[in-house]
């Protein structure tokens, strides 16, 4: 009997929603334990590192590489996976584009440790105490991993075969992926966007469409939805426009405008700036005809405002993967 | 892809600050397989066959030509690419005269800006594709929305070049404004006859045959593009054949019912079947089935109770009225009672707007008393009021029958004012000025006095009328800041009995009034028997429901925008949607004739019969695959290009109306719409290059 194709499961700067997504997949994690060889998954298994490091190169069918790269524990065991594996995915957000913990590029490492670590009102801290790669204590020396710069995506740190999004992904879509390579069917072009479609949120939310023409933007808390209407059209920033499909619309089919988890459409850029642009096309035109530049600048700047955080609501997935990455000089 | 730079030295234009062997070493370092040539003018014909030849000798795929603007020689260049076989599209010029060389004048960094462009250039044309201009056969014939004097002559002039023309009016007559008045600045020429040459011409003459004349017709939609649209037409019933009916006016006397006058804004009475007013053409009545008793189940009178005109003769007509079928010396068969609305198609290449404007409701200054106040009247009133088939068959008379001494036309009633109209109109001077003319003629002792904001009296005939007001010693004028603040009242308690009126005006007369023009010996009340109102030209009614068919773009003031409002006035927004005429400005008669004759220029030369019609490629492209429906892009394009296909599920641009702006690309929040040679891979190379 042959050996079955190993498959291992990394998270690296992640929340772990990925694995329970994983495991949402039910019953046919049995049928994943009867084709592969689930070998490695620090949230659910007890091999180490260690038992990575002694396998030889490429030994790893498959590996799911959750989170991103904050530290330099997460680039490690992203180099040694890459090595240690034949097909490296980017599985989830974090690995794919940064998503939330990216947010955090948009500020310097001080500023971070500062609001993490002493500003900040449930935090005691008299002796300002802050994380360092290695402090002394009675009983040695302690060492910790470094915090880096900025967060990263997998493939700004190693390359990557193909990538999954979500937030978490859908267990669905993780199913269909492994189910494909069950099937031993060819896989997709090297690089590819898996387990999810190539269009937008739009094609699986079944509210009805008209042309856009928005005059307010509403938070989510300011306005209860009409049931049948896009909900971008009602004032909500609904980010299914510019969001691959493949979660089957859930959030907008339970009347929440969707946060844009699944990433970019097929061949977009920058998520956020698609965003920005397309809402730009449709906000208040027929109102800013005729006047003056001053009264222009006044309507576009009152609708600017009406958003109190762009950068957590355009780029909320986003960012790492971004053109934008993070704030410079800082 | 075999790649090759010509860098052009324009004499010595771009070489003087740009060293082409400086650029030269560089741009091969960092592209290895490049060709580099350089050429003393790759515009002249040495430099073009030079060019042709060395794209074939070396067997060229992609050309950068680092020279002039390409809105100088992008076109010659793409000429040379097709002489060579290359596809034309597979070129990118870099504008380093104009934006490099002329405007630096270090020539260090010059070159190394030069250098920069032509890598990025080069970079971008590598990734461009070929594209194809596509052909498609078009329709010539057109369609005219309006019979006033831009129509007329726009139908006219494309009837007597051979096309074929399908007027549509909305009333039931031809010659819009201009035939109600009687007079016309600046020469008071008679307004019918002035008319009557060119609507004799499209309605009997030869090219007649070519005019469709589809009065009491509106648009109801349209459908397709330029080159090939299809419009729709609802007809509203006349009830008299205009083939048959010889015009005698026999049948009028004998009608029974009367109802107001539109035509003579309702101040007289017309028949249930009657003309428009005398001389009205086509010279054929029309009925009003509103108040007509055949439609409004009365019994009338007439020989038996026959069945009669119209259809079948059956048994439902007994005992309707049949008058005016009496009457008619053609019989029976010049009625059609038993018409129905219709709805027509005609195919178009060209549609021309020349739906003329109306004036501002001078109710929207009730201090003004206009509607009511007696013998306060607007200014189309007035001219009705003059006109010798008008209510009053051309005798100005107050409301109790009395000839007026004294008058006050007031100039600019709602216009140059932010709160009403912001523009000035540029005909009310002139016709007030007539007015004058007129009123001097008919009552010699006549004071009148103008109440004007500014005077505004271009062309180079315009002085006549003017001078001769300004040497009148019974005119006055009064030039006023502000035309909201005055009041026209009626003296004494004589409210609706007609008599004096009081125009007060006195805190406004304006500081910048001139002694020449100074009123005197008034206290800023001024007591006159009749006002006119001179008020902004304005929108038509119905432009709204039109521009909404044909998606045409309203300016802020509701008129039809222009493409371009000193270039392509003449055009709409959308592609083969031309505008003639008040519909898109205020204007006089001579303006929209010249307007009208415009837009003819623009359809004989834009659709030619025999050729077909080239579609750039340089177009906006929707991914049907990858456009999810959102609709983001719908309402984006100035062009109206974009349409979307409920049945796919996704959105299209029609390359012909597309004019490849990429606005609709920017909006795209799935880049499901790629723009013909400006996709994101080349964009984002370019700016990789420039800012590495």
């Amino acid at each position: 009997m042959t050996e079955k194709p190993k498959i291992s499961m990394y998270w690296a700067s992640s929340c772990g929603g990925c694995e329970i997504a994983l495991v949402n997949i039910n019953e046919k994690i049995i049928d994943l334990d009867a084709n592969f060889d689930f070998m490695f998954c620090p949230c659910l298994l007890d091999t180490k590192k260690s038992d990575v490091k002694e396998l030889p190169d490429e030994d790893i069918f498959i590996t799911f590489f959750n989170g991103g790269i904050r530290t330099k524990e997460n680039e490690e065991m992203a180099h040694l996976l890459r090595k240690k594996s034949k097909i490296l995915i980017a599985f989830g957000s974090c690995a794919y584009e940064g998503c939330i913990p990216a947010l955090a590029n948009l500020f310097s490492k001080n500023e971070l440790f500062n609001t993490v670590y002493t500003d900040n009102f449930t935090i005691d801290n008299p002796l300002n105490v802050l994380p360092v790669p290695k402090s002394a204590v009675p009983e040695g020396e302690i060492e910790i991993p470094q915090f880096c710069d900025a967060l990263k995506t997998l493939s700004q740190v190693v390359d990557v075969d193909y990538f999954i999004p979500g937030c978490p992904p859908e267990s669905k879509q993780i199913w269909n992926v492994i189910e494909l390579v069950i099937s031993g069917a060819s896989l997709p072009a090297k690089g590819s966007v898996i387990g999810a479609g190539a269009s937008s949120v739009c094609v699986e939310c079944d509210r009805k469409k008209e042309e856009k023409k928005i005059k307010k933007i509403y938070r989510n808390y300011e306005i209860i939805p009409e049931k049948e209407k896009c909900l971008l059209e009602q004032g909500l920033i609904c980010m299914g426009i510019a969001t691959r499909d493949g979660c089957g619309a859930l959030c907008p089919k339970v009347n929440m405008p969707c946060t844009g988890c699944y990433g970019p459409p097929e061949g977009v850029l920058d998520q956020g700036a698609k965003m920005v642009s397309a809402l730009g096309s449709i906000i208040n035109v027929d109102r800013i005809k005729g006047l003056d530049d001053e009264k222009i600048t006044e309507k576009i700047n009152e609708v600017i405002e009406s958003i109190p955080d762009p950068a957590g609501l355009f780029y909320k997935y986003s960012l790492a993967d971004s053109i934008l990455r993070r704030k410079v000089n800082i | 892809m075999k790649t090759a730079v010509y860098f052009c030295s324009c004499g010595t234009n771009i070489s003087d600050k740009i060293d082409p062997r400086t650029v030269e070493d560089a741009v091969k370092k960092s592209n290895a397989d490049v060709i580099f040539k350089t050429a003393g003018f790759l515009c002249s014909e040495d430099g073009k066959e030079f060019l042709r030849k060395d794209i074939i000798d070396n067997g060229i795929e992609a050309v950068v030509i680092p020279a002039c603007s390409p809105r100088d020689h992008e076109k010659t260049f793409m000429n040379v690419l097709s002489a060579a076989g290359v596809n034309p599209y597979m070129m990118q010029m870099v504008n380093i005269r104009e934006q490099i060389a002329w405007v630096t004048e270090d020539k260090e960094k010059a070159a190394a800006k030069a250098i920069n462009y032509i890598n990025a250039a080069i970079s971008r044309v590598m990734l461009q594709e070929p594209l194809e201009k596509r052909e498609i056969d078009i329709c010539s014939d057109a369609v005219v929305v309006g019979a006033g004097p831009a129509g007329l002559k726009a139908a006219l002039s494309l009837a007597e070049a051979g096309r074929k023309v399908t007027v549509v009016e909305k009333s039931p007559t031809i010659g819009g404004l201009p035939v109600r008045y009687e007079e016309i600045f600046p020469n008071m020429e008679c307004g019918p006859c002035m008319l009557e040459p060119i609507m004799g011409e499209a309605l009997h003459g030869n090219a007649s045959g070519n005019i469709e004349f589809l009065t009491l017709s509106e648009i109801e939609g349209v459908v397709g593009s330029y080159g090939n649209f299809t419009v729709k037409i609802r007809r509203s019933p006349r009830y008299v054949d205009t083939e048959k009916c010889i015009g005698c006016a026999e049948c009028i006397a004998p009608c029974p019912v009367s109802s107001k006058n539109p035509f003579n804004c309702g101040m007289n009475d017309r028949k249930a079947i009657d003309f428009s007013f005398a001389g009205a053409l086509p010279n054929v009545p029309y009925v009003n089935a509103g108040v007509c008793l055949r439609f409004n189940g009365g019994e009338g009178g007439g020989k038996e109770n026959a069945g009669d005109a119209g259809d079948n003769g059956d048994n439902e007509n007994a005992g309707l009225c049949r008058l005016c079928i009496d009457a008619c010396p053609v019989g029976e068969e010049a009625f059609k009672f038993g018409e129905k609305e219709e709805i027509l198609e005609r195919n178009a290449g060209s549609i021309i707007l020349a739906t003329g404007s109306s004036l501002y409701d001078c109710r929207n200054i009730p201090s003004l008393g206009y509607a009511k106040i007696p013998d306060v009247y607007n200014s189309i009133e007035f001219e009705r009021m003059l006109a010798s088939n008008g209510p009053t068959e051309g005798s100005i008379k107050t409301a109790d029958g009395g000839e007026p001494q004294s008058f006050a036309i007031v100039h600019c009633v709602g216009s140059l004012d932010k709160n009403h109209k912001d523009y000035c109109s540029g005909i009310c001077c002139e016709y007030a000025f007539k007015f004058n003319h007129i009123i001097r003629n008919k009552i010699p002792s006549a004071k009148i006095y103008h109440l004007y904001k500014e005077m505004v009296i271009p062309g180079k005939e315009s002085g006549g009328l003017y001078e001769h007001a300004v040497e009148d010693k019974n005119t006055v004028f009064i030039r006023v800041s502000d035309i909201n603040g005055m009041t026209v009242k009626e003296e004494g308690n004589k409210e609706g009995e007609g008599g004096k009126k009081i125009v007060s005006y006195g805190l406004l007369r304006s500081a910048r009034n001139s002694d020449h023009y100074c009123a005197s010996g008034d206290n800023g009340n001024i007591s006159v028997d009749l006002v006119i109102l001179c008020p902004a030209v304005v929108p038509g009614k119905d432009m709204d429901k039109l521009a909404g068919i044909l998606e045409v773009v309203k300016d802020k003031n509701g008129f039809f925008e222009e493409l371009h409002g000193r270039t392509d006035a003449g055009r709409s927004k959308i592609k083969g949607v031309y505008l003639a005429g008040t519909c898109h400005s205020p204007m006089d008669i001579k303006e929209a004739m010249s307007e009208g004759m415009a837009a003819v220029g623009y359809v004989l030369s834009g659709l030619v019969v025999g050729r077909k019609l080239s579609i750039d490629p340089l177009s906006a492209v929707v991914n049907q695959d990858i456009c999810s429906g959102c609709k983001v892009c719908i309402g984006v394009c100035p062009y109206k290009a974009v349409s979307f296909d409920e049945e796919k599920g996704s959105s299209s641009v029609n390359e012909l109306l597309c004019q490849g702006c990429g606005t609709c690309v920017a909006a795209c929040p799935s880049s499901a719409i790629k723009a013909n040679q400006f996709t994101n891979e080349e964009i984002f190379a370019e700016i990789g290059i420039m800012t590495a």
